[in-house]
């Protein structure tokens, strides 16, 4: 079976091997990615995750549970108290990766977070701690910036080929109770002046609450500023404790 | 209608709906996470029980299993749990714990999975000098002193001198 090298190798500083999921059909989506990222020791370690195809996790007696077993930590790391596990991705390290590097990373970064939640269920129901449970934040950050990373070029490219904001179409209106917010349009099957349930819906507001908007936006504008002169006041108060002057001294 | 894929996007607020004649709807980077879990009542050795979000469908979980893990699927049965409301904090409010949908799966190709035990019992040994091989230490001479005398041969100290 042809195994698919990515281009990108990363290192890792933790013994966990992240093996390729079945023998039957190549699937490329976990070969050897790491969610964690070590920056210093790249060069070192370009080696060892170049032997890193084992596959003999035979603990195992049941027939074929190589799916399933992605589930669970490495065997070896059972039972232990501490798992050790690097950084996380920064979003400065993902926007080097191309985009099939980071579709790849998307899937392995799942099935680590797969992983980490059915350890998490597993402590809980035997009342043990969880050993490392600071991965599964790890994890939840690197995802984040992954996805942040994957609108910030959806949308760049959007800008260019169409030079619309948004991919979804919106737009402001205004609800029954006087306020302003961001509509996202639906899709529907009929138009909307066929559409009871819609109409029902009213984005106008009545003229008898009319009087209220004024009165939500003069209390919006009265704690917005009771929050700066509050702010003012306490920096006075600050520098009347701390002159200036002590401070260049 | 059965060919329905993944139709929750990455972002959770877009509503993915299909109409006929509409192109096969697919998301990319899916948000979804199984949690495998250790069945509460015992199950046939085929099933396997996940906990997976409750937006998700039974045609989800098949291809989710069959797409990212390579597993064979027969059968995807599911259930919501519906968690309490009742409890009460401290300063009197309800909280509520959150409804999970759990997924019976059943494997095809007769295969078996029981669930493994992640929490063995490991006899550690604790590095030269740490706190925690003084305290083991501490703990065995406690429980040294504890015993009786061994030269009585297992009679009570009420007789004796």
């Amino acid at each position: 079976m042809a195994v698919s090298r990515l281009t990108a190798a990363v290192c890792r500083q933790f013994q966990r091997v992240v093996t390729v999921s079945s023998h039957t059909q190549p699937q490329c989506a976990t070969q050897a990615f790491s969610r964690f990222h070590l920056c210093q020791r790249r060069q070192t370690y370009d080696s060892w995750w170049f032997r890193s195809s084992m596959n003999n996790r035979a603990l195992h007696t049941s027939c074929v549970r190589k799916g399933l077993e992605e589930f669970f930590d490495l065997p070896e790391n059972w039972g232990e108290q501490t798992v050790k596990s690097g950084a996380p991705w920064t979003a400065k390290q993902l926007r080097v990766k191309s985009n099939e590097d980071l579709h790849k990373l998307w899937y392995v970064l799942l099935k680590e977070k797969n992983m980490l939640l059915t350890v998490e269920q597993e402590a809980k129901r035997q009342r043990l701690p969880m050993p490392s449970p600071e991965r599964l934040k790890k994890v939840e950050r690197s995802m984040k910036r992954l996805d942040t990373i994957v609108t910030e070029r959806e949308d760049a490219l959007r800008l260019l080929q169409t030079g619309q904001e948004r991919g979804r179409p919106g737009e402001w209106r205004r609800n029954v109770f006087g306020k302003t917010f961001w509509y996202r349009f639906k899709e529907h099957p009929i138009p909307w002046y066929l559409n009871s349930r819609y109409k029902r819906r009213r984005f106008f507001e009545p003229s008898h609450v009319a009087p209220y908007t004024r009165l939500s936006l003069e209390k919006y504008l009265r704690s917005k500023m009771r929050k700066d002169k509050r702010q003012k006041r306490n920096q006075k108060r600050l520098a009347a404790m701390f002159p200036k002057k002590t401070a260049l001294a | 209608h059965h060919i329905r894929m993944i139709s929750e996007g990455s972002c959770d607020t877009e509503d993915w709906s299909y109409d006929l004649g509409n192109p096969q709807l697919r998301i990319f980077r899916p948000t979804f996470n199984l949690t495998l879990v250790r069945p509460g009542k015992e199950q046939p050795p085929d099933t396997v029980q996940f906990r997976i979000p409750l937006e998700m469908t039974k045609f989800d979980v098949r291809n989710y299993l069959e797409k990212i893990y390579s597993v064979p699927v027969a059968a995807v049965r599911t259930r919501i749990q519906y968690c309490t409301n009742k409890k009460r904090n401290h300063l009197n409010q309800r909280v509520k714990r959150p409804d999970y949908k759990v997924a019976y799966v059943q494997l095809a190709q007769q295969q078996t999975f029981q669930f493994p035990d992640i929490f063995p019992e490991k006899d550690q040994k604790h590095e030269e000098g740490s706190v925690e091989e003084m305290q083991e230490k501490f703990m065995e001479d406690e429980r040294q002193r504890q015993k009786s005398d061994p030269r009585r041969g297992g009679v009570t100290e009420w007789f004796g001198l």
